[in-house]
């Protein structure tokens, strides 16, 4: 049985290719895309042929992205541990930060772009607005969920208040601290690229937009291969680090 | 010979939802150095709160505690070292990385709280579980590891909250045994609070009988008979009749009790 | 309630309270003062003000935005437990589709959503288009895992009864999967809505997405800030208002 899922994966996905490729001539194959005008259209993108500032939009977004993570970290982990540690603070705030994350984060967006302009600024403020909420709500339950006999333990042991954060509250939170991590890896990226496709002067949203605003309709899957690896591969990246700490804190 | 702890008309009241209740009241006891004393009661007579203000985790309302002439102002690594019942061992630590706890803090170097932590693993007949993790440690185990951190930084006064409560009986009986072991060769001083009549007559050289809430001191008893107790003997089987009929009246109070 | 916790309750609103107090004396004060530019940071007063100039566009916005909402909702809700249901009862079907709705799960649609305009034009079909692929996904994934995780034992006491497939569903599988359907709901609910305003800024002639970009690209600050706060009240609204019903839902359960 074992045998023949994977092969009925694969016939599925031949025959979805297949399917894809003869409605698409027959159609449309302008707007439809075809399979067969996507791998050329990979080849002349990574050729740098149909977009030669390809590098410069990848590396923009990525440093983009870079800049919106670590101040979503700095302040998510900031904000969820005071939070967390104080007990008046967490349960007068922590219901409000919970409520701002039931707002479609994208309604911030053009407050945002009033702000700082089409440039980096705004998508690294969008970025990071995304990422800070699924982190500061982990720290807070991963501060929570720490069983209170270990800090008391510590503290018989002499450990002052700083060491009980270092050398207990962190490890015994770490696996809930990490799942947040990934989780505001995601959403940044997804932060910052959608903020460069609604208006940005740079970047690659930016590249996107521009081949969709000239119909050049296979440039664009094509673009959308190259953000779709940049996408995935962070995430590839965050989940080996999860599982390496999920195992050490099992 | 003063005492090395001194409980001096400790007092404690606690704050709860259905108003404040007094836990301790007028606790007066001593442990002079070198001794077994087992503090033991019914339940809620407060003996882990007393444990806690010795530890320092905990501060009477009323009275002192000594330790060493000094008066207790917070845990105190240097001089009292503390078991739980719960183990509370680090899950991400190994046995070594748990029992080296303490002397981390200390700031201790790592080559040498390692041979420290190495050299108690035999004693504590961990000799193989030294890389391994709690959940892959029995209850008796993991107590022992606890056990073994406490005495890694190796305080004249080591306290214990009921430590073999939640193992079964024969565990029980053979930790007993090995704790009397550790503690004979170790000389230090030990408060033991605990349930158990067995352990009070089989381990220690003084037991502190407890009232039921508010916990005062009933009775101390003087146990000075040689090890390994003889606990068939007609004196131990008198002390023992002596021993429950004094705890047997508080515990119905206690049981009594809303 | 105990005086204890009546005590703390009171704490927490007077701090929430005062901050709030706080931030907005701070942030008046600081336009007042000409500290921050009122081109980008408008005063409080101004955003006030600003609720009534904006008032009828920005809640014909709204509407307009929240109807689209609605039918896409429609759509992901039973699109979403069908899918799930399915998904989650034929574990031939679940296997072999596993990888793909996982990895269409986890794919960002907005990646989609030029060639959606390109397809559909712009207007209020990409909207509903949109707003559905955004919240079928979650809600067929949670509901397939809620079928899977339906306790074996109860199916085999019914199958024990003699109850025939149909049967199963009715009495058994569909009401144990009831909370994770209205979880499921829940979290649509706001994907839903996330997906339609992002195709209105994108790419809309009505919608509250369009009103905040149009707002923002005229530099009209008091009223852009006044158009968020609205369309945050209304998400947050009907975020708690599902709660709510949840809760009544629910308290005959636990």
């Amino acid at each position: 049985m074992s045998v023949r899922v994977p092969a009925v994966r694969l016939a599925i996905l031949i025959t979805a290719l297949v399917a894809w490729e003869v409605g698409a001539r027959a159609s449309n194959p302008l707007l439809y895309v075809p399979p067969s005008a996507v791998v050329p259209a990979l080849g002349r993108l990574l050729a740098l042929e149909s977009y030669p500032d390809l590098p410069a939009s990848l590396l923009l977004t990525l440093r983009e992205i870079a800049l919106a993570y670590a101040l979503a970290i700095a302040a998510g982990v900031g904000v969820g541990a005071a939070l967390g540690l104080n007990r008046l603070l967490g349960r007068a705030f922590g219901p409000i930060v919970a409520a701002l994350y039931a707002v479609p984060a994208v309604v911030w967006y053009p407050s945002l772009m009033l702000f700082f302009g089409l440039d980096a600024a705004s998508k690294i403020a969008f970025g990071f607005l995304l990422g800070f909420f699924p982190i500061t709500l982990a720290v807070l339950a991963g501060i929570r969920q720490v069983n209170p006999h270990m800090l008391t333990v510590a503290r018989a042991f002499g450990a002052r208040p700083a060491a009980v954060f270092a050398k207990v509250m962190i490890p015994a939170m770490l696996f809930t601290l990490v799942g947040g991590l990934r989780t505001g890896l995601a959403l940044t990226v997804i932060g910052v690229v959608v903020g460069e496709i609604l208006g940005a002067k740079a970047g690659m949203g930016t590249l996107i937009n521009h081949a969709y605003g000239l119909f050049r309709t296979a440039d664009y899957v094509a673009l959308v291969c190259v953000t779709l690896v940049l996408i995935v591969g962070s995430d590839a990246v965050a989940s080996v680090v999860e599982r390496r700490a999920r195992r050490w804190t099992e | 010979m003063t005492d090395l702890i001194a409980v001096d008309r400790v007092g404690k009241r606690y704050q709860t939802r259905s108003g404040p209740v007094e836990a301790l009241r007028e606790v007066s006891f001593g442990v002079g150095a070198g001794e077994f004393c087992t503090l033991i009661g019914p339940s809620g007579c407060g003996k882990s709160t007393l444990l806690g203000m010795i530890g320092g985790l905990v501060a009477p309302d009323t009275g002192r505690v000594l330790v060493d002439g000094r008066a207790v102002a917070g845990p105190d690594p240097r001089r009292v070292a503390t078991v739980f019942q719960d183990p509370g061992l680090f899950p991400w630590r190994t046995t070594l990385e748990n029992v080296e706890f303490g002397l981390e803090l200390q700031g201790v170097a790592r080559a040498r709280r390692r041979a420290v932590a190495t050299d108690l693993l035999g004693p504590l007949g961990l000799r193989e579980f030294g890389a391994k993790y709690p959940r892959e440690l029995s209850g008796g185990m993991r107590q022992r590891v606890a056990i073994g951190r406490a005495l890694a930084i190796d305080t004249p006064i080591v306290l214990m909250d009921e430590p073999f409560g939640a193992l079964d009986e024969q565990t029980r009986l053979l930790m007993g045994e090995w704790l009397l072991d550790i503690w004979r060769r170790t000389s230090k001083t030990v408060l033991f609070v605990t349930h158990s009549l067995h352990e009070a007559l089989a381990l220690s050289t003084r037991v502190v009988v407890m009232t039921a809430r508010p916990g005062c001191v009933k009775s101390v008893l003087e146990l000075r008979m040689p090890y390994p107790r003889a606990m068939e003997s007609s004196a131990m089987v008198g002390l023992r009749a002596q021993l429950w009929s004094e705890i047997k009246d508080e515990s119905l109070r206690a049981m009594g009790e809303p | 309630m105990d005086r204890v916790a009546v005590a703390d309750r009171g704490r927490v609103v007077a701090l929430q309270a005062v901050t709030l107090l706080a931030l907005l004396g701070l942030w008046e004060g600081g336009a007042r003062a000409g500290w921050v530019d009122p081109l980008f940071v408008p005063a409080p007063s101004a955003v006030v003000g600003a609720f009534g100039r904006i008032g009828r566009d920005a809640l014909a916005g709204l509407g307009d935005t929240l109807a689209k909402t609605a039918v896409a909702y429609v759509l992901s809700v039973v699109l979403g437990v069908a899918g799930g249901l399915a998904l989650g009862s034929v574990r031939l079907l679940r296997e072999v589709l596993n990888p793909f709705v996982l990895a269409l799960y986890g794919m960002p649609k907005i990646l989609v959503l030029p060639w959606i305009v390109l397809l559909l034009g712009f207007g209020t079909t990409p909207a509903i288009v949109y707003g559905t692929i955004h919240g079928v996904f979650p809600i067929l994934v949670l509901v397939a895992g809620g079928v899977r995780d339906v306790d074996r034992t109860l199916v085999s006491v019914a199958r024990a009864f003699g109850a025939r497939p149909w049967q199963l569903y009715w009495k058994v599988v569909l009401p144990a999967i009831v909370p994770t359907v209205l979880a499921g709901m829940r979290l649509g609910i706001v994907f839903c809505l996330l997906g339609v305003l992002i195709v209105e800024m994108f790419a809309g002639i009505r919608g509250m997405g369009h009103v905040l970009n149009a707002l923002a690209n005229g530099f009209q600050a008091p009223e852009l800030f006044a158009a968020t706060a609205l369309v945050s009240a209304a998400s947050i609204g009907i975020v708690l208002g599902l709660d709510a019903l949840n809760d009544r839902l629910a308290r005959w359960r636990s």
